[in-house]
């Protein structure tokens, strides 16, 4: 008996310790961003240190010239997390609407409200390991990186955080498929994507319903389409910013964006610039299988 | 009934998408009745175009359609209203009314009653995960 209470206790604490570690790494959206960039942690905020003070680098380019987002000849690094589509200050663009101005159809008011009312993660299923589709793919821990395929005429943006994921924008030209009742919508969406400048702009639409496309819970529907433009500044400095589009859950389209450092540690602050390994588990029932042999 | 169930399911899988947006849209069932030992199975497929909720109870042989699918956020109370038919054929209105609970909760519910005629049962829907 006292074995089992010993096996219990330690799966209950097993059990918290990682609750409270998913808890940790992602913590609440717009209301917080709003007051100083979100509470994500990354460069400035985590572990992970990005550059000093002194003056960033121009950003790298390609042989045809264009800027790129990877790390160049240096080799390591990868981008941390973001700060919020709504609200200012900290890394949001100075641009960005007030939570007053998004413009919410009545019930996606209210049920804002509710999400944020307990912290931005009341049954967040980012918390559950569902992947993040939209904005917050830039806003989740440990960090994320562009791999670009020429030859395949692809982009992957490679996650290492949440169920550790990879989202591909196709940058061939192709439109983006009309979505039906025959159509299955996925988290990540369908990306296109082309250049323009150094910016890249990208077209998603056919996202489902089952996570929060923003960290806090922003609502959004099938009928999601987001216009995102990802450019770099300087080295150290993605700007991301997206129009969202989605008729059943806002009145209008409305636009907000952050940016996002570059982070030249590991996420712990441990020298490297390497994204570590790390996996969500999705609501793990095994317990029974954590006895001692 | 077997055709009645394989629709309901068909329908019902079409639906499952629905889950963090719209709080009605998706599928949902659950019962009606005075007690736990006299229980009706209810089924709801709710819809959300933007402007206006629509869908279906039962669907099946038995399908009622929505004429009326109210949701006011600012209470989270539900208002459906569809047309029936009584062991006679003569057409009866079924109004439901209820709350939705554990609203950001995957599997919420409305609580509420189902008024058909001048027949009121409380009733309970639980959305499908």
């Amino acid at each position: 008996m006292k074995r089992w209470n010993a096996l219990g206790s330690a799966a209950l604490a097993a059990g918290l310790l990682f609750a409270v570690a998913l808890l940790a790494q992602d913590t609440p959206g717009p209301s917080g961003a709003a007051k100083g960039g979100g509470g994500t942690p990354g460069p400035g905020k985590g572990k992970g240190k990005a550059k000093s003070a002194a003056p960033s680098l121009p950003a790298p380019r390609n042989k045809e010239g264009r800027v790129t987002f990877g790390p160049g000849p240096a080799g390591t690094g990868f981008w941390g997390g973001g700060g919020s589509i709504v609200g200012r200050g900290g890394n949001n663009l100075p641009a960005n609407p007030l939570l007053e101005e998004v413009p919410f159809q009545p019930w996606a008011k209210a049920l804002y409200d509710v999400r944020r009312s307990d912290g931005g993660q009341r049954d967040d299923p980012h918390v559950r390991c569902m992947p993040p589709g939209g904005p917050r793919q830039f806003q989740t821990p440990n960090g994320f990186e562009f791999l670009e395929q020429p030859e395949t005429k692809r982009m992957y943006v490679v996650f290492g955080g949440g169920p550790r994921s990879w989202r591909v924008i196709y940058l061939d030209g192709r439109a983006l498929p009309k979505m039906d009742e025959d159509s299955v919508p996925t988290y990540l969406g369908y990306s296109s994507g082309h250049w323009e400048g150094d910016t890249l702009v990208v077209e998603s639409t056919g996202y489902n319903e089952r996570f929060w496309f923003h960290r806090g819970g922003l609502p959004h529907t099938d009928a999601l389409h987001l216009t995102e433009r990802f450019s770099r500044p300087d080295f150290d400095t993605l700007k991301y910013e997206v129009t969202v589009d989605d008729k059943k859950a806002y009145t209008r389209p409305w636009t907000g964006g952050f940016t996002v450092p570059w982070t030249y540690t590991n996420w712990d602050g441990t020298p490297g610039g390497e994204i570590q390994e790390y996996f969500c588990q999705d609501y793990e029932r095994d317990t029974q299988s954590f006895q001692a042999k | 009934m077997k055709l009645r169930a394989i629709l309901t399911m068909l329908v019902a899988s079409v639906a499952l998408s629905g889950q963090e947006g719209h709080p009605l849209v998706g599928s949902w069932h659950g019962s009606l009745g005075d007690s736990p030992a006299k229980q009706t199975d209810a089924t709801f497929v709710l819809k959300f175009d933007g402007t206006n909720i629509t869908g279906m109870i039962n669907p099946g042989l038995e399908v009622m359609k929505l004429q009326t699918a109210t949701l006011d956020p600012s209470t989270w109370t539900v208002h459906l209203e569809a047309d029936t038919k009584d062991v006679s054929g003569k057409v009866v209105r079924v109004v439901i009314e209820g709350k939705i609970q554990n609203i950001t909760n995957p599997r919420r519910t409305i609580v509420g009653t189902w008024t058909q005629g001048t027949t009121k049962a409380p009733l309970k829907m639980t959305r499908d995960d």
